[in-house]
């Protein structure tokens, strides 16, 4: 640095360098910069939308919502266009939001469990165990699951006809080539009350389990309290099925909260909103200068930490314009959708609620096809088996590898210290080996998981009715794009974040406790 | 390089039992292991069974897939232009030849393991023939058992000639040789039947080879692979490292080449390209270069910020007066005034002495004749005669697709990488919210949202393909997974190293591209191949969403063939198959890859 030749723009210590040198401004002016661009960007592109739309004729935002539908569900829960529930455009759209959580939720679990059996025999000390599940492996996880799902319909597409008695029990099971047919179970009226009554018993029985637990501690030895609250629990299950009316009080109470949260004024409820937003910048802004704070006093703030500063605050006045002026809208939208919560909360509680939580049903057949509407068993068309099947497939044998990679990664002292204290080979996976390989798989478990949700939306390419099938079916019909794609990104973010909460948990749950 | 390249696998090879011994040591040890063995043997039983039945079903008609094979290589390509494909593809095998021999890559074949693996090959081709149904035709029964029985023979042989302790090799050479020998001898000798079009009628002629116009540019192709292996090892040795940086150099851009020559009609107005559009790249090149070149000697750091700054402003000038029309100039002039402008203020960054400037003025040569190059093949139309629109399709489709898109959201994710690990908070927030959003969403809605929206997202007269509006969107969507790759990289590059960059006094782009991105793009090298690897399969979604390739042909086209109604369950079996070998191969010499780096990174 010395011989160089600008040495007059070289910084004098204790001074502050010119405006365009100084690394604070530049990062900020830049990131600022930016941040404009890309924001005008989208307000270009949303504008050219907007107007492209109205040249169409086509109106923005979400009142499409309440129109009927006016097109027929192949298959999912309460389809049926009856006098008092309409099938409305939002209604269609629960049923595909229902049908793709119910597929994920069952490929999760037999995903899981073929997984982990293929993961562990490929550990196995049996030839043919390891050898099937690595070409297992190697096989379904190099072949799209498009093309696996596409092939799985085709050869469904094989199996026989559809009558009455296909399948392997007439009349309860029917396996053919327009699908699966099962008995079902369903939420009847009384659910809501049983659920609520389960959940009040259940606090219950924790607080007891806990002593009985805290007691074993105290008195060592096997005092079976897995077991036993496992017991009571089975009671309390027997005892909210049979007295589950006892909850009814519970319905004038969810009105009357639907009723008070109604009557808050537009106004209360954007000052309130705006409280929230300045008191949050208020705090962090607190929380920050507390954080520069050193035992000597104050930290000479830099131009950096006066630009975090007034970020938030700027941020937070934004805020409070869009409550105001921007958006007034979103306040009361916000306090007519809570009461509507409430309201729909106090509905299933109200009066003349049933006793029984569940009901079932067996499959039925008329005409020689399904009865898709209506009082019969639960219908796994072959759209749905094919895309279970592929999905399942395809998952376990990431899951399987995964598997093995947790358990490869656990040392091999750990087992082998297990042997010398007795414990035979499945003792020692059980007890020993796959508590600690959890901590490995946790994390990768909970992508394949999410994988599978976002999976689901390849039903489109069969026909199977979940969410991107049903919004694509909405917007074909009255092309409101823009409003559907944001509902997808909505209810796919939730799934996301919902699973990465839970495996979020599980994981901090399992983390080794130091000392 | 050598020893790197040496066997990896350090296992030791197994004491040698006697048949029986292993048999009992492995499947009979005691009684789980039998339980497993018995419930195992007879689930891959029923299953090879089960697949078999569905390969050899009585409905199942393969001469869909075999007369409809160009249509799934290549969709609707004109048949008399057809010799550009196999230009390309020969172009294409060559330098997998080349980077085969000039990377010196060699698995390390054992000759007794190979040996082995013939054996077994041979028993399971033996267990095949006695699932097979009986719908099978004879010949293909006929022809596993002769498989079998020449595997085990050979196998045999060579496991008696060759000693147990023998550590002997077979040469990748030799190797690559007898496979291609084997492919060759497939395609003139077996009868695998004729099919094809001949003025417009669909013919048969059962029990002859392949044509002689598909056979004849396989022969090229494949001896052009061996020789070009052979050629590539030697120069590899003499003159390593600038073939090693031409290849990759032609993997950068080749396949760009590679589609001009396929798509592009070479009757254009040759006129127009050497009146302006040669001399306008030679003139941005060259004055561009040498302008580099001057302002990057020590001490003229300030002039060039002026310089810049000047050119930033004639440039953006020039913008404004493209808006208000005030005087005619072609788009590609603007956009390199532009850059020239950006390099120019990039130079204090890059100054130094001699070789360093003559790197940047190079690199910038090489980009712009490349720029120019790529905007004059865009404007120039192509005229060739398609019969069905569109014309790009099949396994050419996939496999452009997914290798276009790892390019282009490569400098992406490179980018939000960058800015999600960045201490500026706003670009950190934006980089991160974009990841996590499209992370969160099924890519088959990123596609649809491409393919709807795009088209209302642009000005009116403004119009965009369906192939390119799908191509962006799976290149949004890859950008995404691709930062979160090379940001598990960055944060695997210690404190240390910045400390010591800041400490030489490297600026923030100096530090990132010399010394952080370099060790971190190392290390995210195996996640970006598997990266690579799912972006291929996954470009199957692409049917849905109108483009024809493999999945869609297999699972729409052929079935709606009058001759093969219905006919879906072989092409899906065909190209599951292909998407499987090439899946496989590349998950295979990945795993390789990362042993490598692993050796490379042990002291």
């Amino acid at each position: 640095m010395t011989d160089n030749p600008n040495a007059a723009s070289v910084i004098q210590l204790g001074g502050r360098p010119p405006i365009w040198r100084n690394a604070a401004v530049l990062k900020w002016t830049v990131q600022f910069a930016v941040l404009i661009a890309v924001l005008g960007v989208f307000w270009f592109l949303i504008a050219e939308a907007r107007t492209n739309l109205s040249a169409k004729g086509i109106p923005v935002g979400y009142d499409w919502l309440d129109d009927p539908a006016n097109f027929q569900l192949a298959e999912g829960i309460q389809t049926v266009d009856s006098p008092e529930r309409r099938l409305t455009m939002s209604r269609a759209l629960w049923v595909g939001m229902v049908n793709t959580l119910r597929i994920a939720a069952l490929g999760i679990i037999f995903a899981t469990i073929i997984g982990v059996i293929v993961g562990i025999s490929r550990l196995s000390k049996n030839y043919v165990a390891r050898r099937f599940s690595s070409v297992y492996v190697e096989t379904l996880r190099n072949i799209p699951v498009l093309v696996q799902i596409i092939l799985w319909l085709a050869i469904l597409g094989s199996l026989g006809k559809l009558t009455a008695d296909t399948g392997p029990i007439p009349g309860w099971i029917i396996i053919s080539q327009k699908g699966i047919s099962l008995p079902r179970v369903f939420l009847a009226d009384g659910f809501y009350q049983f659920v609520s009554l389960l959940i009040v018993l259940s606090i219950g029985i924790r607080f007891i389990s806990r002593s009985w637990r805290r007691r074993q501690e105290r008195e060592g030895g096997d005092q079976r309290v897995g077991l036993k609250t496992f017991g009571l629990f089975v009671v309390a299950v027997v005892v909210s099925w049979i007295a589950n009316p006892v909850m009814g009080f519970l319905g004038p109470i969810f009105d009357a909260i639907s009723d008070g949260w109604g009557a808050i004024p537009q106004g209360l409820m954007q000052t309130l909103l705006s409280v929230v937003a300045i008191g949050a910048a208020v705090a962090w802004i607190k929380r920050f200068l507390n954080s520069r704070r050193t035992p000597a006093g104050m930290a000479k703030l830099i131009d950096d930490d006066w630009f975090r500063m007034v970020f938030a605050g700027v941020a937070s006045l934004i805020g409070v314009w869009v409550l105001w002026r921007g958006w007034p809208g979103l306040s009361s939208w916000m306090v007519n959708s809570g009461s509507d919560f409430w309201g729909v909360l106090g509905d299933k509680f109200g009066d003349g609620r049933g006793a029984m939580p569940f009901d079932a049903m067996r499959p039925t057949l008329s005409e020689g096809r399904f009865v898709n509407y209506g009082d019969t068993g639960l219908t796994l068309t072959v759209f749905y088996a094919a895309l279970f099947l592929g999905l399942v497939f395809y998952t376990s044998s990431f899951i399987a590898e995964i598997v093995r990679g947790g358990i490869l990664a656990v040392p091999a002292g750990q087992s082998e210290a297990a042997a010398a204290l007795g414990l035979n080979r499945s003792q020692a996976l059980r007890k020993v080996v796959l508590p600690q390989a959890f901590r490995v798989i946790m994390p990768p478990l909970g992508n394949q998981y999410l994988n599978i949700t976002k999976n689901t939306s390849l039903g489109i390419a069969v026909g199977f009715s979940e969410i991107v099938q049903v919004g694509q079916t909405v917007y074909n019909k009255n092309s409101q794009t823009l409003a559907v794609f944001s509902i997808y990104m909505i209810f796919y973010l939730a799934c996301s974040l919902t699973i990465s909460l839970v495996v979020n948990s599980v994981n901090r749950r399992l983390a080794i406790v130091e000392r | 390089m050598s020893e790197i390249t040496a066997p990896i696998e350090t296992r030791p090879e197994e004491p040698s039992h006697t048949a029986g011994r292993w048999i009992r040591d492995n499947l009979f040890s005691s009684v789980s292991n039998t339980i497993q063995t018995v419930v195992f043997s007879a689930i891959v039983l029923g299953l090879l069974r089960w697949i078999l039945g569905q390969v050899f079903s009585e409905d199942a008609d393969w001469s869909s897939v075999a007369t409809n094979l160009r249509l799934l290589m290549s969709y609707n390509y004109p048949t008399e232009q057809f010799v550009r494909i196999w230009v390309a593809a020969a172009a294409i095998f060559l330098m997998l030849g080349l980077s085969l021999g000039a990377w010196g890559i060699d698995p390390g074949f054992s000759v007794r393991r190979s040996a082995r693996t013939l054996i077994s090959t041979g028993v399971f081709a033996l267990v095949v023939r006695l699932l097979l149904p009986s719908s099978t035709p004879d010949a293909i029964a006929m022809a596993m058992i002769v498989i079998g029985v020449v595997a085990i023979v050979i196998g045999g042989v060579v496991m008696r000639a060759v000693p147990k302790s023998s550590d002997r090799r077979v040469s990748f050479t030799a190797a690559l040789g007898v496979m291609v020998g084997l492919v060759l001898a497939v395609v003139w000798l077996v009868p695998f039947g004729s099919y094809g079009v001949a003025e417009g009628e669909r013919y048969a002629v059962p029990g002859v080879t392949v044509a002689s116009s598909t056979k004849v540019p396989w022969t090229i192709v494949l001896l052009l692979v061996f020789f070009a292996q052979i050629l590539g090892r030697r120069l590899g040795v003499s003159v390593g490292s600038v073939i090693r940086r031409s290849i990759v150099a032609f993997w950068v851009i080749g396949p760009a080449f590679i589609i001009f020559l396929v798509l592009r009609d070479p009757s254009f107005d040759w006129a127009h390209v050497w009146s302006t559009d040669v001399p306008m790249a030679a003139a941005f090149a060259l004055g561009g270069g040498a302008l580099l070149y001057a302002l990057g000697r020590p001490g003229r750091d300030d002039l060039a910020r002026v310089v810049g700054a000047l050119l930033l402003a004639l440039a953006l000038f020039h913008w404004v007066a493209a808006f208000f029309g005030w005087y005619p100039m072609l788009q590609k002039a603007r956009i390199s005034f532009l850059l020239i402008a950006l390099a120019v203020l990039l130079v204090p960054t890059f100054a130094g002495e001699r070789s360093a400037r003559v790197r940047f003025a190079g690199a910038w040569v090489g980009f712009m004749v490349v720029l120019h190059w790529l905007i004059t093949g865009i404007n120039t139309p192509s005229t060739l005669e398609i019969s069905a629109p569109p014309f790009l399709g099949g396994l050419v489709l996939t496999v452009g697709i997914a290798y276009y898109v790892m390019l282009v959201s490569f400098p992406l994710g490179v980018l939000l990488s960058l800015a999600r690990t960045s201490k500026m908070p706003i670009f950190r927030v934006m980089s991160t919210t974009y990841i996590e959003v499209i992370r969160g969403v099924p890519l088959i809605t990123v596609l649809f949202f491409f393919s709807i929206m795009l088209p209302l997202f642009l000005p009116r007269g403004m119009g965009i393909s369906d192939l390119a509006a799908v191509f962006a969107g799976y290149t949004v969507f890859s950008a995404a997974y691709m930062a979160e790759n090379i940001r598990g990289g960055l944060q695997s590059v210690r404190r240390g190293q910045y400390e010591a960059a800041d400490a030489l006094g490297l600026t923030t782009v100096q530090r990132t591209t010399l010394i952080v991105l370099p060790q971190a793009l190392r290390v995210s090298i195996p996640n970006l191949v598997g990266q690579a690897i799912a972006t291929f399969k996954e470009t199957s979604l692409i049917a849905i969403v109108g483009g024809f390739d493999l999945l869609r042909i297999a699972n729409s086209t052929i079935p709606n063939q009058p001759d093969f109604l219905g006919q879906k369950r072989p092409g899906l079996l065909f190209i599951s198959l292909v998407y499987f070998v090439v899946a496989y191969t590349m998950s295979k010499s990945s795993q390789r890859l990362e042993a490598r780096l692993q050796a490379g990174q042990a002291r």
